[in-house]
C-alpha cells in the first residue's frame, strides 16, 4: 500500500486470559474508508480497543504502526492527541460533567498538544452549535451531562458530534449502527461523510453491510478468529451478503 | 479547662465543675450519656479523645451592641453585627431536646446558659458568617433558630479563621421549623488547615406541614463531626445532603438520626464521600420510624470514592421501624473511580488527572447543584474545585 498510515503487524492481544487477536496483520491508507467485517467473536472489538490503548486489552506481541510510530506503549490520551478516535459502540454515561464542557476541554487539550491557542468558551460555543445543527441535534445538548439519559441515536450521534469537533486523523466507528433508526442512521452517516475528505481514514466495523449503503467502503477486510483473513474491494460486500462468512476462506 | 475531666465523674461532680447548680436535668442526660470516648460508638471514627483531652483556655461571651453589616458576623461565639432589623437575642434556651443522642449536645448547653437566638422573619435569606481568632481555645456556643409559620427562609453558614491553632469549638443549632415553612440551611466548611476541631451538635425539629433543607458542604482539613437529630411531625419533610471532599489526615463526617413521628412524614438523606490521601470520612446515620409515623417515606444514601489507598470510609446507614406501613430504604457504596468514564475522557485526549478530576467534580456536582440559589452554587464550586487542585498541583 503506498500510502499507509497506520500498519498492524501480527497483532497478538488477550482480554483476560483469552487471546482474542492472534497475529492480525492489517493496513490502513490514508484518506480510505476501511471496514471490518467478520462474525460474532471474531476479535472486531477488540481490535478496536487495542487500537486505542483500552485498558482491557494486553497485548502479548506484533505491533501497530501510526504514521512511522510504534503506538503499543502508548496511554489511551497520547493516542488520541496523535489524532486516533473511537467511537463506541456503547458510550458510557458521566453524569455531572457537561456536555459542552467537556467537549471544549477534550478539544483544548488537542489544540494545546498541536501548539495551537485555546478556544474560549463563546468561541467553542458557537463552533459546537453549528455542528449541532449539521447533525440535528437539540441545543440542550451543550447543558446536557454527558451522554446521561441519552437514547441510542443520541448516543451515537454525539459520537459523531466529538468526531467533528476534534478532527481526528484515524477514525474508528465501532458498530455505529447499532441501534439505529433509519433517520438516526442517514444523520449519523452525513456526519461522516462530511469527514471524508480524502485525508482522514475511517476504520468502519459493522456486523451488517447496511451502514456501507451510505458510506462506501474502498475496502473490506474480512475478520475471523483473530485474523484478516481476506481483504478485497467493496464488491464483497454483496457476496457476504449472500453466502455469508462460512464461504471465506483465508488468503 | 480540660474537658477529659469530665470522664467518669458523677451527677454532683460534673454540676460542681461546671457550677450547673440549676441546670440539674442536663446534667443527669450529660452524665447518663456519659463524655464520649473511643467506645461511644457516635464517636467510634473520630478519635474524639484526642480533641477532648487538651487544656483549652475558656473565653468570656459578653454581648457586643450590634453592628449593622449584611450578615450575621459571630466571632468567637459573640454575634458582633447584623442586618439591620434582625432580631437576635441572648437568652436562655427554652426547648432543650431531652431525648438527644449527643452527650456534646448537653454538654453544650451546660457551658453556655445563654444561648443566641435568632428570629427569622418572613421570607428571608440570610449569611451567618463564625469567625474564630482565639489559639488554644474552647469557643462554644449555641444558636436558637425560629422561622415563621407559612415562610420560605434560607441561611447561608460559612466559617473562616485567623491564623489559629488548637482550639475546639462546640457549637450546635436548635432549630424550631415552623408550621407549613420551609427552612433551608446551606453550610460550607472549606477552611484546609489544621486549625481548630469542631463538634456540631445540632437538634431540628420540623412542624406539621414544614420543610427543612439540610445542605452541608464540608472540605476542611482536621477534625469535624456533626451530630443532627431531626424530628418530624405529621407531614413534615427533611432533604439533608452532606458534600465530604476530605484530603491528608482529616476526620469528619455525619452522624445523624433522623426521627418520623408524624404520619405522612418523608425523609431523603444522601451522602457523597470523596476520601484523599490518608483521610477518614464518617456518615453514621439512622432513621427511626416510631409507632406513630404511619405511611412514612425515608430514603437513606450513601456513595464514597476513595482516591488514595489509604483513605477509609466509615458509613453506618441504619433503619429502625417500628410499624408496617411505610416505604423506607437505604444504602451504602464505597469504591473508586469508575474505569469505564475514566477511559472514556483519556480517549478524548484528556489526560489521566485531568479526566480523575472532572469525575470528582461531576460526582460532587450532582449535590452542588441542589442549591438553589446560583451564586451560592457558583461559590461552593469554586471553593470545591480550588481545594480539589490545591491538593492535585
Amino acid at each position: 500500500m503506498s500510502n499507509t498510515v497506520m500498519k498492524i503487524e501480527n497483532l497478538q492481544a488477550k482480554i483476560g486470559d483469552k487471546q482474542i487477536l492472534k497475529g492480525l496483520n492489517l493496513e490502513l491508507e490514508a484518506g480510505k474508508v476501511h471496514a471490518i467485517m467478520g462474525p460474532n467473536g471474531a476479535g472486531k472489538s477488540t481490535l478496536s480497543k487495542a487500537l486505542v490503548g483500552h485498558y482491557d486489552i494486553e497485548v502479548l506481541g506484533g505491533d501497530i504502526i501510526y504514521k512511522g510510530k510504534s503506538i503499543v506503549e502508548m496511554e489511551a490520551e497520547e493516542r488520541a492527541l496523535e489524532g486516533i478516535f473511537l467511537s463506541f459502540q456503547h458510550p458510557v454515561e458521566i453524569p455531572g460533567v457537561n456536555n459542552a464542557y467537556f467537549l471544549r476541554t477534550a478539544l483544548n487539550a488537542k489544540r494545546k498538544h498541536e501548539g495551537k491557542e485555546e478556544l474560549n468558551a463563546a468561541e467553542f460555543l458557537r463552533l459546537m452549535k453549528s455542528h449541532l445543527e449539521m447533525l440535528g441535534m437539540k441545543s440542550d445538548m451543550i447543558s446536557r451531562s454527558l451522554n446521561e439519559g441519552f437514547s441510542g441515536g443520541e448516543k451515537k450521534r454525539n459520537e459523531i458530534l466529538q468526531m467533528l469537533i476534534l478532527e481526528p486523523e484515524v477514525i474508528i466507528l465501532d458498530e455505529i449502527d447499532s441501534g439505529l433508526d433509519i433517520d438516526a442512521l442517514r444523520a449519523v452517516s452525513e456526519g461522516i461523510n462530511k469527514m471524508k475528505d480524502g485525508k482522514r481514514t475511517f476504520l468502519v466495523i459493522t456486523h451488517y453491510s447496511r451502514i456501507l449503503d451510505y458510506i462506501e467502503p474502498d475496502y473490506i477486510h474480512v475478520l475471523k478468529d483473530g485474523k484478516v483473513i481476506k481483504t478485497a474491494g467493496p464488491e464483497l460486500v454483496p457476496y457476504l451478503e449472500e453466502h455469508g462468512y462460512d464461504g471465506i476462506e483465508e488468503e | 479547662m480540660n474537658l477529659i475531666d469530665l470522664k467518669h465523674k458523677n451527677r454532683q461532680e460534673v454540676t460542681d465543675l461546671l457550677g450547673a447548680k440549676e441546670r440539674e436535668m442536663l446534667v443527669e442526660r450529660f452524665v447518663s450519656l456519659g463524655l464520649p470516648s473511643k467506645k461511644t460508638e457516635e464517636y467510634r471514627y473520630f478519635d474524639v479523645e484526642k480533641v477532648l483531652d487538651k487544656a483549652y483556655k475558656t473565653l468570656r461571651y459578653v454581648p457586643k451592641t450590634l453592628e449593622v453589616s449584611d450578615k450575621i458576623e459571630i466571632v468567637d461565639g459573640v454575634v458582633v453585627a447584623a442586618p439591620q432589623g434582625m432580631r437576635i437575642y441572648n437568652e436562655a434556651c427554652q426547648q432543650i431536646d431531652m431525648d438527644h443522642f449527643d452527650p456534646l449536645y448537653y454538654l453544650g448547653h451546660l457551658l453556655c446558659p445563654q444561648t443566641i437566638k435568632i428570629e427569622l422573619d418572613g421570607d428571608t435569606e440570610v449569611e451567618i458568617e463564625h469567625t474564630y481568632t482565639q489559639s488554644d481555645a474552647l469557643i462554644n456556643y449555641r444558636i436558637v433558630l425560629y422561622n415563621q409559620a407559612n415562610r420560605h427562609a434560607t441561611v447561608y453558614e460559612n466559617f473562616i479563621c485567623a491564623d489559629i491553632e488548637n482550639t475546639l469549638v462546640l457549637y450546635g443549632y436548635d432549630m424550631h421549623i415552623a408550621q407549613d415553612s420551609t427552612l433551608r440551611v446551606v453550610k460550607m466548611q472549606n477552611l484546609q488547615d489544621n486549625h481548630y476541631a469542631m463538634v456540631a451538635s445540632h437538634r431540628v425539629n420540623v412542624a406539621r406541614n414544614a420543610n427543612a433543607i439540610l445542605k452541608s458542604f464540608d472540605l476542611g482539613g482536621d477534625q469535624a463531626l456533626q451530630l443532627l437529630k431531626v424530628e418530624l411531625a405529621e407531614r413534615a419533610h427533611v432533604d439533608a445532603g452532606h458534600l465530604l471532599y476530605l484530603n491528608a489526615d482529616a476526620k469528619r463526617g455525619t452522624v445523624s438520626q433522623i426521627v418520623h413521628v408524624g404520619e405522612h412524614s418523608s425523609s431523603k438523606q444522601e451522602a457523597k464521600n470523596i476520601l484523599d490521601g490518608e483521610a477518614r470520612g464518617i456518615f453514621d446515620a439512622l432513621i427511626r420510624v416510631e409507632h406513630s409515623a404511619k405511611y412514612t417515606k425515608a430514603e437513606q444514601n450513601s456513595k464514597a470514592i476513595l482516591l488514595h489507598d489509604k483513605a477509609y470510609m466509615a458509613a453506618k446507614p441504619q433503619l429502625e421501624i417500628y410499624i408496617d406501613e411505610l416505604e423506607a430504604s437505604h444504602g451504602a457504596t464505597t469504591g473508586q473511580l469508575d474505569r469505564k468514564q475514566l477511559f472514556y475522557l483519556q480517549s478524548r485526549g484528556i489526560s489521566y488527572v485531568e479526566a480523575r478530576k472532572m469525575l470528582v467534580i461531576a460526582f460532587a456536582n450532582t449535590l452542588i447543584e441542589e442549591v438553589k440559589d446560583t451564586r451560592q452554587q457558583e461559590r461552593i464550586k469554586t471553593a470545591f474545585e480550588k481545594v480539589f487542585y490545591k491538593a492535585h498541583q
